[in-house]
């Protein structure tokens, strides 16, 4: 079968039922190749006649994206499916979504770089807030005018008045994005939820190579939730017991909150506070104590024990890395970037006073992390864009930029995906002063490029 | 364009035609099972037709069943008859076909699984009607009927699928003013099948729902039933998955029901 082509986006539109076999029998390798030749801005695949899929009628689709996509640069998805299509797709490949999901061709069209003939009102809801972050960046980028809900609540109560927008979109999800990883970041602290039975399988179901890289990132404070532990055994200690002993290295702290020791012994938590583990009762005793945060958080110098190098492959790379960053930055400003300098050293500021950072991590078959300085006035047009008002609240400010490096990582993902380079991205870390970005940043030696985005310098910067 | 008068004299070309064929549907629909095998066994095509298709895999039969009256025992009335429609069908098939990548072989099996399914259908419905278990066979009828028609404006066809996504029907809709449906009917109506068979063809197109509620739960099940065979990988390269246009909408009440008749999952 063929997609058809019109205004620049590429459809297929299977029909009946989809399984591994009548979705091979479906899409040919001529059909894959002659997609790849349409030059299309977009090919989606149409759920609107497909009664019935299961995986292995979607994985076919799912190659013919990735094909598409690794040869022409584009957005590749399915649409025009219901909640529970939705939530079935979402449930079958969960963290290692690539494609994007549009409930509605003309949701779709949105996001299509060549739809520019009019301005649309779009009211936009996901769960997730980088999500919602990368769609209102994208709309914005297209010319559209995005309101972004942040509570399902109030998303429910806007789309009430159905008659103020052009479009709503919920159901949506942006393919480019970064993977989602177990945890949860609040400010800089990463969260950890644990459940059940602690025993030796932590050490398989934790993700340490995350961890090793958020640590090698930035991040201070990391924060199990243990609320839906029943019970640890002896194994789990000792595992806990190393994981406090190498945050220890880098200065940082491990909390549990909510951990009960009904059916533990309580001589494991002892043990636990001795290598360092610090337990608290509930997490707003921890979130909601900004002192408390800041100070556990706080990245002391960090006796970086395997001090990595700049390889070769990481310089190699550099192009997309900044390819990325600048896309971004363009989009979320309106301005156009200048490449003012690139040299490899550790990094030096000039000027210190009136800017931010934040940094992310990306690890696999190459690891590394970028850090990105802003001056606050680009921080604060971004911010503008995402939450639709200005502020001068730096909390905020900081947390829209940890999601603009998040969007960042997750295309630098995508590009190196496409030259068959797997990598993972941990969370963003964000620094509120030069000074605390140098306090783990300043013995690196990496890549600095200077750009200038209308008179505001911008600094980027790519190390491991 | 094709006339009307052109699409009747296609479908003038159904038999039946030879007597002893003639004489086994008549016999068949008075219920007199032996007598009929008696008839059918003088038309050695008939005879060798119902021979092949009962020992097809979608069956079951472990050993090969070769008796026609035995084969009309096993099968009993309504399936018998559902089985000789389909020979009279298979007897309109061309040599060659053209437009659909189908042969002698693949569309019996087409036939074979659309009768076996439907067969299965009824059952779980409860219905019991021999008249409706033959209703199934008018599709594939329709779709030789189908093939024809194309092969006379082959080039008017693949020029209007190439200009926009387009299914066959509605092209044949456009050059006959007749859809798969409505050839069905008159096919219905050629081998002086009840009116609510008409009825129930029609409905099963999607987008000419029954009043009656019995007719348009058939016509839904049918629907679904020709989109679920038409999904099989061997229809999907004989270019029949997008000869009509699904809807969806019309089925969505009994597809949790069909999914499970059919163990989909």
């Amino acid at each position: 079968m063929r997609a058809v082509v019109k205004d620049g986006v590429g459809v297929f539109h299977p029909q009946g039922f989809l399984d591994g076999n009548s979705s091979n029998a479906l899409l040919s390798i001529e059909d894959i190749d002659s997609t790849i030749k349409s030059n299309a801005d977009m090919v989606l695949v149409s759920l609107k006649k497909v009664v019935f899929f299961n995986r292995n009628g979607l994985d076919t689709f799912i190659k013919m994206f990735q094909k598409v996509r690794s040869a022409n640069h584009i957005v590749v998805g399915f649409c025009d499916y219901d909640k529970k299509k939705y939530d079935t797709i979402m449930k079958f490949y969960k963290d290692e979504i690539m494609f994007s999901l549009f409930k509605t061709q003309e949701i779709a069209m949105l996001f299509a770089s060549n739809f520019k003939k009019e301005s649309k009102n779009v009211l936009l809801y996901s769960e997730d807030k980088s999500q919602r972050a990368a769609m209102a960046i994208e709309l914005h980028d297209n010319g559209h005018n995005p309101i972004v809900a942040q509570s399902k609540e109030e998303f429910d109560e806007k789309a009430k008045n159905e008659a103020a927008y052009d479009i709503i979109i919920e159901d949506t999800f942006l393919g480019q994005m970064g993977q989602k990883v177990a945890a949860r970041v609040t400010g800089n602290a990463i969260i950890y939820t644990l459940s059940s039975f602690l025993d030796a399988e932590i050490g398989n179901t934790f993700n340490i190579a995350y961890h090793n890289n958020s640590l090698n990132v930035g991040f201070r404070l990391f924060i199990f939730d243990a609320y839906k532990v029943v019970s640890m055994n002896v194994h789990a200690l000792n595992f806990f017991s190393k994981l406090a002993s190498s945050a220890a290295e880098y200065n940082a702290t491990i909390c549990f909150v909510g951990m009960t020791f009904e059916k533990t012994p309580i001589a494991f938590k002892e043990t636990l506070e001795d290598s360092g583990i610090m337990f608290f009762e509930q997490m707003d005793d921890i979130l909601g104590d900004k002192e408390l945060l800041k100070e556990l958080g706080a990245s002391s110098a960090a006796v970086t024990k395997n001090k990595r190098v700049l390889n070769k492959q990481i310089v190699t790379e550099t192009p997309n890395f900044i390819d990325a960053t600048v896309a971004t930055i363009e989009m979320m400003t309106n301005s156009e970037a200048k490449k003012e300098a690139a040299k490899v050293d550790k990094i030096t500021i000039a000027e210190k006073d009136g800017k931010i950072a934040s940094s992310i991590g990306f690890y696999g078959d190459i690891d590394g992390m970028v850090i990105l300085v802003f001056p606050i006035g680009i921080a604060k047009k971004a911010c503008e864009l995402l939450i639709g008002e200005e502020t001068d609240d730096k909390e905020l400010i900081l947390d829209t930029l940890a999601e603009l490096v998040n969007i960042v990582g997750g295309k630098v993902k995508t590009l190196l995906s496409d030259e068959d380079i797997s990598v993972d991205i941990t969370l963003p870390r964000t620094y509120p002063d030069i000074e605390s970005l140098l306090e783990i940043a300043q013995d690196k030696k990496g890549v600095q490029v200077d750009l200038n985005f209308n008179n505001d310098k911008f600094l980027f910067f790519l190390t491991r | 364009m094709i006339t009307k008068e052109k699409i009747d004299a296609y479908i003038e070309k159904i038999p039946p035609a030879p007597d002893a064929l003639k004489q086994t549907v008549a016999l068949l629909k008075q219920e007199e099972l032996s007598k009929a095998a008696k008839a059918a066994e003088q038309d050695p095509a008939l005879s060798s037709y119902l021979k092949q298709l009962i020992n097809r895999p979608i069956y079951g039969f472990k050993h090969e069943v070769e008796n026609i009256s035995q084969i009309f025992g096993i099968l009993g009335v309504s399936r018998s008859q559902q089985t000789v429609y389909s020979y009279m069908t298979s007897l309109l098939s061309p040599k060659e076909w053209k437009l659909f990548k189908l042969n002698q072989n693949s569309f019996y099996n087409l036939q074979a699984e659309l009768n076996a399914k439907w067969q299965k259908i009824l059952k779980h419905l409860d219905i019991n009607d021999k008249e409706i278990e033959s209703a199934i066979a008018l599709l594939p009828a329709s779709i030789i009927v189908s093939e024809a028609l194309f092969c006379e404006k082959i080039d008017d066809v693949n020029l209007l699928r190439s200009v926009d996504e387009i299914d066959l029907n509605t092209i044949l809709q456009r050059l006959c003013k007749m859809d798969l449906f409505d050839i069905a009917a008159r096919i219905a109506e050629k081998w002086e099948m009840d009116e609510k068979i008409t009825q129930i063809v029609q409905a099963a197109s999607g987008v000419k729902p029954s009043e009656d509620e019995t007719i348009d739960k058939l016509g839904k099940w049918m629907h679904l039933l020709l989109f679920y065979t038409l999904s099989q990988p061997s229809n999907i390269e004989a270019g029949l998955n997008d000869f009509i246009d699904f809807q969806i909408d019309y089925v969505m009440d009994i597809y949790d029901d069909f999914a499970q008749l059919m163990e989909i999952q």
